[in-house]
């Protein structure tokens, strides 16, 4: 782009030229045009047009605020035109602060970005996975592979002890993230490559004007606007496929008979008889493989952006389909949108974003629990039978009545369909210079259907003999009114004030009808109406729930140095009762440049320093609808026809939860930029914490998670206190800064550490439950949902074992005898650590046994630049959690009668010291295998060997590389050719390897459930994902 | 906005600020308290506790019903813990609409109507408590389940505070409720039938049998017999057809209702019977379920009529089940007691495997003359009592079996067990026994083992031959702490307190 030409005469002389951005060659007025070596400069004028005098070999510096200054030498041209690239410092990012924006180097409060520049280059599927490893203090973890599915993000650690979403916020529209919903997530109709940045709030002073909900962080998206110019059209899409990374070790045929051979004969049933000789047998069916399988996926968005100096636009569309590894999943995404902007007069702006998308999921694997079944069906069952009919355990195999899960997977439907509309419209009148007024409304609207179909079949001893039907149909649909006032003027050059009032109401109601019929005329007829309809039942529901809020904000900026950040907030909400609905949010930051004080303004090294802090007192009201008062449900009686029965139990005197936060940060960009830091450390006190209580099961209350009809809904309570304290960091390198080789480098760490502080019940402790196993506790002074069970000492290897551990698990106060007959303990059998001494193991013999939560999270994102190459590789993990590998308590269990892992092979040896001797004499019997953790083959050991313990309790810390993608631009020169504005190519691949000593399919387990995360009950693991791209744009002149 | 722009009711459900305003309301309060919530004890643990349990039946393979069966039941047993839910979610919401009522209802609903609705929630309450305390003994006490929020842990109070607090609420219902009501709603007679079962149980708990209580057994269960105007339904074996829910002999039922899904309704038949050709499509899942060899040696040849309506013997052929389809003529020796058929031949098409329409009885008549035999022959090992015999044969008739003219406890007790079998009862009548008699209840589940009878066994129905099965189960012998359920884990584990010794609750 620079023009030139040498010439060897020195002569001063008139040059001209133009100056323009290379992105769209808009002229650049106000640019400045400077002699190297000498005083002498120019500047451009409306049309982008200088002037200036200069001698051949002069050195001409072109220099524009934002853009990367360039240099020119003087050669016998007279005219010099120049493209100004521009030049992104992070200080003057735009942040959207909620209602309003910030250039990031005035900011007061902990607010991170991410660009749609760093979305595309892990090209995640739903924007929730794009902030993962990417923002400290973030915490985002899938909670299933599904495609799709849900991924819990935590801002700043657990501040209660349910599900804490953040608030999400999609240009204006506030985005309710659905819990519990069959895994769907209601982010997954957005389209990443059409997010332009997502900023997320997460101190009290950066997230107060959002006031309520707002407690557990804001996430606010912003998608991509118009730019004035010529159209750009837009191509980017990649295809790729799918594997799952790792299978569990299980036992093939030939293993399991000759298992189950070994261990009829220890039991003493008979032998069947096609096991006789298990070394002519095959491999079997391996479940695993069987149902996951390579799966593809595709991405195709096309865009279309330009306008002219009044009006802007951006149009979108993306078709994106996901093929789930596991059989039985899938997701398709249509999405289109159009945001439009347009400056009507000098004083009014108008515009709106609209998307419509249209997703299609199959969620049979996770409704079936296919994968959980895969993990548990044998070798010796076929897939399909030679005659054509699906394979199924033998009926006369005593116990074993497994599902076929690859049948399942293929003949249950489950299918899901949903339309979405977000639409946001506004107007802005400019009253006069610094006063504005701006009026939004919002609105999120979706339907919802959901069809499943369950058919007849037999699968050998598991059949089902009728077929079924439920289609459901919900309408969910939230709007807002917000209008803002905002005021800004500058008191020379020394102050800035800017002031914000507004308010705002929302509205969200919901409504649903289902409808179920069984006997359907045949497998292939699944239209709801070809059910017998004498068997019609349905159900439906109906919800509202309002907010209303007044809120302010004033920033105060003195000489470039100070900036001062007052907020509040009165939020309204109908969940209360109307003495307890309306309360106050406030929150104030300060923020210090120092690098702009005398003893640091001559420091070169230093580019920018900024201190600040917070403070913010916020309000949550994370309950059910009405929760201050009892709702009855009805039931049906042959009595009454229709009776009414309490369904949830009101709380009269429930208020809001508050959290205080406090939040000192340090921004540094250091030696030219090359080196830019953040780090922020923070303390959150949540008090009155709200929670659906969950009581012992003589309270026939259960908490609103649980599932038992006809128990009532125990009441939402403020019930106690929980802190959160932590760190984080946040560092940005440019290790290698050349013309040709660039390497940047990112790395984010956080750290965070959970405590309960109060819990107003005498019970203080709460529990959370894996099926009706209690697998955490919580107390006062601990961590929320710390594991809590029994500690083992291996397993009893001989008599010397027992008298070293004495203590035996008790039934009815005395201890259980040690015998190998029915009830007793055995060698084999697991030693449980007697924890208070007493003799005997029982209930009080359990211990915390750790936590789910990571004690650090990290990303790690390393970028090259090698002349027209790019490669990215971005690494993350977690560090000090725990998981509970619920798949093991079976699968490793030899006296089960399901599939079993290759483990189990190693089941506890029993021999006999004498081999004349009794097999029931205690001193007489020893563990021929003593190096084994798999208890010994006996269908009667008393000793609760499977109970909830630290056997499967494993370590959850992970290093995983997240993706290496690796790209090529092709050049300028080339494009111009081909008519291209920009062409580049890329292949990726995601989850590319893991480290960790996690034994399951993946150590990456979220949940909406602190008080019983990290469970793996047969996890939809992530898959590795290899894929193709390609990002084109083209620009008609 | 508008100042009521925050106040958003439900808009899908009724709340209680809206509700207990009339008499209607306050029978839609009660009538809920029938069927659903019963769910939990009903689904498996009735039969489960009431027949496997004692030996009346037997089930191979889920492990823990066989926990049931070879007396090795954990405090992890899923039975145990949603029997001990199902309990006290009954009182739980008893004791929300009793103090609903007593809060809320305005004064221009009837007392009469107030009263009868109490009277309901209290006879509902007792019932649930009543089985507490003779499945776990000394149980928590709970009246006001807001308490709880705020002091949730409790301790067990003493049984004999706990029968003390049933009989409360169940004279109080006696007093309370209509002598005749809507069938299948409670009336004095259910209340009064009840405290004549409870106070016969009471009589037992401190060792021997007190005369007063005895005495208090024989009242009631007296004027409920000569009283009432119920009569005994003349045919036994329509006492477990649909057709006949709600009959005169009906003191307290569950109130199924058909076509409401899982976990609402009564899903024994397909939990029990022996195949899917006799129940809604699905079900029939008791194929490996049958009766114990030690129930059907105290059968007489005689006793066919009830043997016959409780359990079938290979080749017995039952006309009304699967009707359509010629009958059903029985493969093995199955359950067939609750087992009421298809959608067609109980003229019920909404019903499905989670819902039966048949109403299973908790407290029918018949048990009340028993109650009251057993009161009158109190501490004697035998009577001749001609009151005692007049109801006793009146039962014996109608089963077609010879009339007697001297009871004994052992003759009591069979005929207990074979009037009652399959409806849950012979193992309370064991845990009654226990109270006062540890040794002989210890002795009679013993003798099961001992003589090898506690197996299931097969007929062949052209020899008449019964042999029984081999069984690879292995039972521990009953000691007296067998009579007491162990409490669930899972609860010891949210309320240490639970492991203490009883407290007083009055």
């Amino acid at each position: 782009m620079v023009l030139l030409h040498l010439n060897g005469h020195a002569q001063e002389r008139q040059i001209t030229g133009k100056i323009v951005t290379i992105d769209d060659d808009a002229p650049l007025p106000g640019a400045t045009i400077q002699l190297k070596t000498k005083k002498t400069s120019a500047s451009t004028n409306e049309q982008g047009l200088y002037t200036i005098r200069a001698n051949t070999g002069d050195i001409l510096v072109f220099k524009m605020i934002g853009f990367q200054q360039q240099e020119v030498m003087v050669g016998d041209a007279s005219i010099i035109n120049v493209s100004l690239r521009t030049e992104h410092t992070k200080l003057d990012e735009v942040v959207v602060i909620g209602y309003g924006n910030k250039s990031r180097g005035d900011l007061t409060g902990s607010i991170s970005s991410v660009s749609g520049a760093d979305i595309v280059k892990t090209q995640p599927t739903t924007i929730d996975q794009a902030l993962q490893g990417k923002v400290p203090g973030v915490v985002v973890q899938q909670i299933s592979g599904q495609p799709g599915g849900g991924v819990s993000v935590q801002i700043r650690g657990l501040s209660g002890f349910s599900n804490n979403p953040p608030l999400y916020v999609i240009d204006g529209v506030q985005i309710l993230p659905s819990t519990g919903d069959k895994g769907t997530n209601p982010l997954s109709s957005i389209n990443p490559s059409e997010v332009a940045s997502i900023d997320i709030l997460k101190d009290a002073s950066a997230t107060a004007i959002y006031g309520a909900q707002a407690t557990n962080g804001v996430v606010i998206i912003t998608t991509k606007r118009g730019v004035s110019g010529p159209p750009v059209i837009s191509y980017d899409g990649y295809a790729g496929g799918q594997a799952l990374p790792k299978y569990y070790d299980v036992m093939n045929l030939r293993e399991y008979a000759t298992f189950m051979n070994e261990k009829g004969g220890i039991i003493g049933y008979d032998l069947r008889p096609q096991f006789a000789n298990p070394q002519y047998l095959g491999e079997g069916t391996n479940w695993q493989e069987a149902l996951f399988r390579t799966a593809l996926m595709q991405n195709h968005n096309l865009s279309l952006t330009g306008g002219d100096a009044r009006t802007t636009y951006y149009l979108s569309g993306t078709y994106f389909a996901q093929d789930g590894i596991a059989l039985g999943s899938d997701f398709k995404r249509i999405s289109t949108r159009l945001n439009l902007d347009n400056k009507t007069t000098d004083w009014l702006k108008i515009g709106a974003s609209l998307q419509l998308a249209n997703v299609k999921e199959n969620v049979t694997t996770s409704q079936t629990g296919v994968i959980r079944q895969a993990l548990n069906q044998t070798p010796d069952v076929n897939i399909v039978n030679p005659d054509g009919t699906w394979g199924g355990n033998d009926p006369n195999v005593y116990g074993a009545t497994g599902t076929n899960p690859f049948a399942l997977a293929s003949i249950v439907k489950d299918f899901k369909n949903r339309y979405e509309l977000f639409g946001n419209a506004y107007g802005e009148i400019q009253f006069a210079r610094g006063l504005s007024l701006r009026n939004e409304i919002s609105g999120n609207f979706s339907t919802a259907s959901e069809d499943q179909f369950d058919p007849i079949y037999t699968m050998g001893a598991y059949s089902k003999t009728s077929n079924s039907a439920t289609y459901f149909s919900g309408k969910n649909s939230f709007y807002s009114l917000t209008n803002y006032l905002t005021y800004w003027h500058s008191f020379g050059n020394q102050f800035n004030l800017n002031a914000m009032v507004g308010h705002e109401s929302k509205v969200w109601e919901y409504e649903n009808v289902s409808a179920t019929r069984t006997n359907f005329p045949s497998n292939n007829v699944q239209a709801i109406n070809s059910g017998d309809a004498t068997t019609a039942t349905n159900a439906g529901a109906k919800g509202q729930t309002a907010g209303e809020s007044y809120f302010g904000r004033l920033d105060l900026k003195y000489n470039n140095k100070y900036n001062l950040t007052l907020n509040v907030r009165n939020d309204g909400s109908s969940k209360f009762a109307p003495e307890n609905r309306w309360v106050a949010t406030y929150s104030g930051a300060f923020s210090w440049k120092l690098n702009q004080e005398s003893f640091l303004k001559d420091i070169k090294a230093i580019n920018d320093l900024k201190l600040r802090v917070g403070y913010g007192l916020q309000n949550n009201q994370n309950i059910r609808d009405y929760a201050y008062g009892s709702t009855l449900t009805t039931v049906a009686t042959s009595l009454s026809g229709n009776a009414q029965l309490l369904a949830a139990s009101g709380n009269p005197d429930v208020k809001w939860e508050t959290t205080k936060s406090y939040n000192t940060g340090l921004d540094a960009s250091i030696l030219d930029r090359r080196i830019e830091f953040s780090v922020d450390a923070y303390y959150k006190k949540t008090d009155n914490l709200l929670l659906s209580l969950t009581l012992p099961l003589y309270s026939g209350m259960i908490d609103a998670t649980g599932y038992a009809p006809g128990s009532i809904q125990s009441p939402y309570i403020n019930i106690g206190s929980v802190s959160n304290r932590g760190f984080e960091f946040a560092i940005t390198t440019h290790n290698v800064k050349s013309k040709n080789f660039n390497w940047r480098s990112n790395l984010t760490l956080s750290h965070n550490k959970n405590k309960i502080l109060a819990l107003n019940t005498d019970a203080a402790a709460l529990y959370g439950y894996a099926g009706s196993t209690v697998i955490t506790k919580s107390i006062v002074g601990r961590s929320i949902g710390e594991y809590y069970g029994y500690q083992t000492l291996g397993t009893y290897k001989n008599a010397a074992d027992f008298a070293k551990y004495p203590a035996i698990p008790q039934k009815g106060g005395t201890a259980l005898p040690v015998t190998n007959g029915s009830g007793g303990v055995w060698v084999g059998d697991v030693i449980f650590k007697d924890q208070n001494n007493d003799g005997i193991i029982d209930e009080s013999d359990q211990v915390f046994l750790g936590t789910p939560n990571p004690k650090f999270q990290f990303g790690i994102n390393n970028s090259f630049n090698y002349k027209n190459f790019d490669l990215n590789i971005f690494m993350s993990g977690n560090y000090g959690n725990k998981l509970f590998n619920q798949v093991r308590v079976d699968a490793e269990n030899p006296n089960q009668n399901f599939g079993y892992f290759k483990n189990v092979l190693n089941y506890a040896r029993i021999g006999l010291i004498d081999p004349a001797g009794s097999a029931s004499d205690i001193n007489n019997v020893y563990i021929t295998n003593p190096e084994t953790t798999i208890t010994r083959i006996s269908q009667s050991s008393g000793n609760g060997n499977q109970r909830f313990s630290d056997k499967y309790i494993e370590d959850g810390s992970f290093l995983r590389c997240k993706s290496i993608t690796l790209g090529y631009n092709f050049s300028e020169n080339f494009l111009a050719k081909i008519h291209l504005k920009s062409l580049r190519l890329y292949g990726q691949v995601t989850n590319v390897f893991t480290i960790t000593k996690y034994k399951g399919y993946d150590p990456e387990i979220g949940s909406w459930n602190p008080l019983a995360a990290g469970v793996d009950n047969g996890y939809y693991a992530q898959p590795r994902v290899f894929t193709i791209g390609a990002n084109i744009s083209i620009l008609n002149k | 906005c508008k100042k009521d722009f925050l106040d958003r009711a439900p808009l899908s459900q009724i709340t209680t600020d809206n509700f207990y305003k009339s008499s209607s309301d306050l029978r839609l309060a009660t009538a809920a308290l029938y069927a659903q919530p019963w769910n939990d004890w009903n689904g498996f643990p009735l039969l489960g506790i009431g027949d496997i349990l004692s030996g009346n039946m037997l089930q191979p393979y889920n492990a823990d019903l066989a926990q049931l069966t070879s007396f090795s039941i954990t405090s992890d047993n899923g039975q145990i813990s949603t029997s001990w839910r199902c309990f006290y979610k009954i009182v739980g919401h008893c004791n929300a609409n009793i103090k609903a009522i007593n809060a809320k209802l305005p004064d221009s609903v009837p007392v009469q109507s107030k009263n009868g609705a109490l009277g309901e929630l209290k006879f509902l309450r007792a019932t649930a408590y009543f089985h507490l305390a003779q499945l776990w003994g000394a149980v928590p006490i709970i009246e006001d389940n807001d308490q709880l929020i705020k002091n949730p842990l409790l301790p067990r109070h003493l049984l004999s505070d706990v029968y003390k607090f049933i009989i409360n609420d169940l004279r109080f219902a006696a007093a309370s409720l209509p002598i005749r009501d809507q069938p299948g709603r409670v009336t004095t007679w259910s209340a009064q039938g009840m405290l004549a079962k409870v106070y016969l149980t009471r009589a037992g708990i401190s060792g021997s049998r007190s005369q007063m209580d005895l005495d208090s057994a024989a009242f009631f269960a007296k004027n409920v017999i000569n009283t009432s105007g119920l009569t005994l339904l003349p045919n036994y074996y329509n006492l477990f057809r649909t057709q006949f829910n709600d009959n005169p002999e009906s003191l307290f039922a569950f109130q199924w209702a058909p076509g409401v899904g899982y976990g609402n309704g009564n899903a024994i038949q397909t939990q029990f019977a022996p195949s899917g050709a006799i129940v809604p499509p699905g079900g029939g899942w008791g194929g490996a379920i049958g009766p114990t060899f030690d129930l059907d040696s105290i059968y007489t040849p005689q006793d066919s009529i009830r043997r016959k309506a409780t359990f079938m013997l290979t080749g017995d052929h039952y006309p009304e089940l699967n009707a359509s389809g010629g009958g059903y003529t029985a493969t093995g020796c199955s359950v067939k007691k609750h087992i009421v058929g298809t959608a067609t031949d109980n003229n019920s098409p909404t019903m499905d495997i989670w819902s039966s329409p048949q109403h299973n009885t908790v407290l029918r008549l018949a048990d009340v003359y028993l109650v009251y035999v057993e009161a009158l022959l109190g501490n004697n090992s035998s009577t001749a009592n001609s009151e005692a015999l007049r109801v006793f044969n009146m039962i014996r008739k109608r089963a077609g079996v010879d009339e007697v003219t001297n009871i004994t406890t052992e003759s009591l007790r069979n005929e207990r067990r074979i009037e009652l079998a399959f409806e849950g009862q012979y193992w309370f009548d064991l845990v009654r026994l226990s109270y006062y008699n540890p040794q002989g209840a210890v002795t009679l589940l013993g003798n099961q083992i001992l003589k090898n009878t506690r197996v299931q066994f097969t007929y062949d129905p052209s020899t008449g031959v019964k042999t029984r099965s081999a069984s690879d189960m292995v039972i521990t012998a009953p000691t007296i702490a067998t009579f007491t359920l162990p409490i669930p884990a899972t609860e010891i584990t949210a309320d240490p307190k639970l492991l203490g010794a009883p407290v007083a609750y009055y």
